[in-house]
């Protein structure tokens, strides 16, 4: 005979449930981004990914249904809780109510990322039965000139303003983030106004745009040029007093005077693939949307979840560097903490996945400096 | 409510509204319609006794029967483990988690019919 314990059934607020822990200890993943499909009806300035809407090429090489059900049962089976939806634009999909629904009935807690200019009453409708985790939506603009200039597409301003306020009037849990470019640098400030105005979510921006990954010459240097200076992202990042303030409160680990990278020539200390991993349009499996690198891909139509990370989680924790600017200059760095810098990105940048990057470099020890003035200004 | 007739009634997992899962010997529950479980930064978790209990939610089996077969597992007297059962359905009902099946004549010799005794 058992004993009877004192509760049943508890709530438990969802940072504090203990399985998280023991899923982490376990490096089992809590978690998958499901990339949908790289094709997006907008033709974003800075995007890292996106092909036109009617590129049949890539709608071929996307999962199927089927193939996302299979992967899907055993990322569940396998302890998944939360899984994101992203693309290109998932709404792009003709199967997405399919797909979202097959997702939620299997108990995953799901997000997704959309620029909500495709959103229709139907997927209010759905999302209002069977409500998202969040979905994430990125203002480009507050004005029909930014938001065009940053996305190139004409009628998209009007198209996004009237799919996020569906969105908002019908109660959907929305979350308004920005990615900050020359294209919109200016307009940042109206940008964060709209969105602490429109969601009760701390705004957050990202000003670091990373390079394609299908490496298509033309449109990295349209990102490049699309750039801030460091000067710049510090003045953005110093506008943002919840963020410097965040920034400040970690300063010991960001900036750490006696810093010797723990692990030696090991490359990644990021640890990528002890929580998450990332399913790309075609089903290649990652353990991160940056590390698009083929020694560290896996074909998931060709084999399992568990046999991807069996393949590639050791390869990752084992990859090394011999090479003099990396031990000389990123592996003895005391601010990697405030750099860009990661084997991925240096990837997509160099090529190579242990060189330095001129330009992380420049806005780490921007950082840094801007740190340190407000460290001193407020004692 | 009569206590009596609170244990003579049949409940049902609302399977359209939330899903159980069991992740690495956890067992939670997890609200996909809108309106369930007002969890939306919490987790219902049920342990080894809630998820005995919430297996043996059939649609059959009355609450006394399920508090019958609870006393022959379990090492507690049966007015605990009714009183336990009783907590356990409110909170369950409250949440919309799961349903009260309204259980007609039935007849001799045939089966039970989930669907047509599910409201």
């Amino acid at each position: 005979m058992k004993k009877i314990p004192s509760r049943f059934a508890k709530v438990i607020p969802m940072p504090r449930f203990p399985l998280w822990e023991r899923l982490h200890s376990q490096k089992k993943a809590l978690s998958l981004d499901l990339e949908l499909t790289c094709r997006c009806n907008l033709n974003c300035r800075h995007c890292y990914i996106n092909l036109s809407a009617g590129d049949k090429k890539a709608q071929e090489k996307e999962l199927s249904f089927n193939q996302i059900k299979r992967i899907v049962d055993e990322a569940a089976c396998q302890g998944a809780v939360w899984c994101l939806l992203t693309g290109g634009e998932p709404l792009l999909r003709k199967d997405f109510f399919e797909i979202y629904l097959y997702l939620k009935q299997k108990g995953l807690l799901v997000s997704l990322f959309t620029n909500a200019t495709l959103i229709t009453p139907a997927h209010v409708e759905l999302f209002k039965k069977y409500p998202p985790r969040d979905i994430e939506v990125t203002v480009y603009g507050v004005t029909k000139e930014t938001y065009e200039r940053v996305t190139r597409c004409k009628g998209s301003f009007k198209a996004f303003w009237r799919g996020l306020n569906l969105l908002l009037k019908n109660g959907v849990r929305v979350r308004l983030k920005s990615t900050v470019m020359r294209a919109n640098f200016k307009e940042l400030a109206l940008i964060r106004e709209f969105c602490n105005q429109h969601t009760k979510d701390y705004f957050r921006f990202d000003p670091f745009l990373h390079l394609r990954l299908d490496r298509n010459p033309a449109r990295n240097r349209e990102i490049v040029a699309e750039r801030l200076t460091p000067e710049e992202i510090v003045q953005i990042e110093r506008d943002d007093h919840k963020r410097i303030h965040a920034l400040k409160k970690d300063c010991d680990r960001l900036i750490q005077e006696r810093f010797r990278y723990p692990k030696g020539n090991r490359l990644f200390y990021c640890g990528a693939g002890s929580g998450s991993f990332y399913i790309t349009y075609d089903g290649y499996f990652k353990l991160c949307s940056s590390l698009h690198h083929p020694r560290f891909m896996y074909d998931l139509k060709k084999g399992s979840i568990r046999n991807a990370f069996n393949k590639i989680r050791p390869r990752v924790l084992s990859a090394v560097s011999y090479k003099e600017g990396f031990l000389k200059k990123c592996s003895v760095c005391s601010i990697v903490n405030l750099c860009l810098w990661c084997p991925a990105h240096t990837y997509l940048e160099t090529k190579t996945l242990d060189s330095p990057v001129d330009y992380f470099c420049a806005v780490a020890h921007a950082r840094k400096e801007a740190i340190e003035k407000a460290i001193i200004r407020k004692k | 409510m009569n206590k009596t007739k609170w244990f003579t009634k049949s409940f049902i997992p609302a399977h359209e509204a939330v899903v159980a899962r069991q992740i690495q010997g956890e067992f939670v529950l997890i609200p996909i319609l809108s309106g369930i479980g007002d969890l939306e930064d919490a987790i219902f978790s049920l342990n080894e006794t809630g998820k005995a209990i919430w297996n043996k939610l059939d649609g059959k089996k009355t609450l006394a029967q399920i508090t019958q077969e609870l006393a022959k597992e379990y090492q507690a007297s049966p007015s605990r483990i009714a009183n336990d059962v009783a907590g356990l359905i409110k909170e369950l009902l409250k949440r919309k988690m799961i349903e009260e099946v309204k259980v007609g004549p039935v007849k001799e010799n045939k089966p039970f019919s989930r669907k047509k005794s599910v409201r």
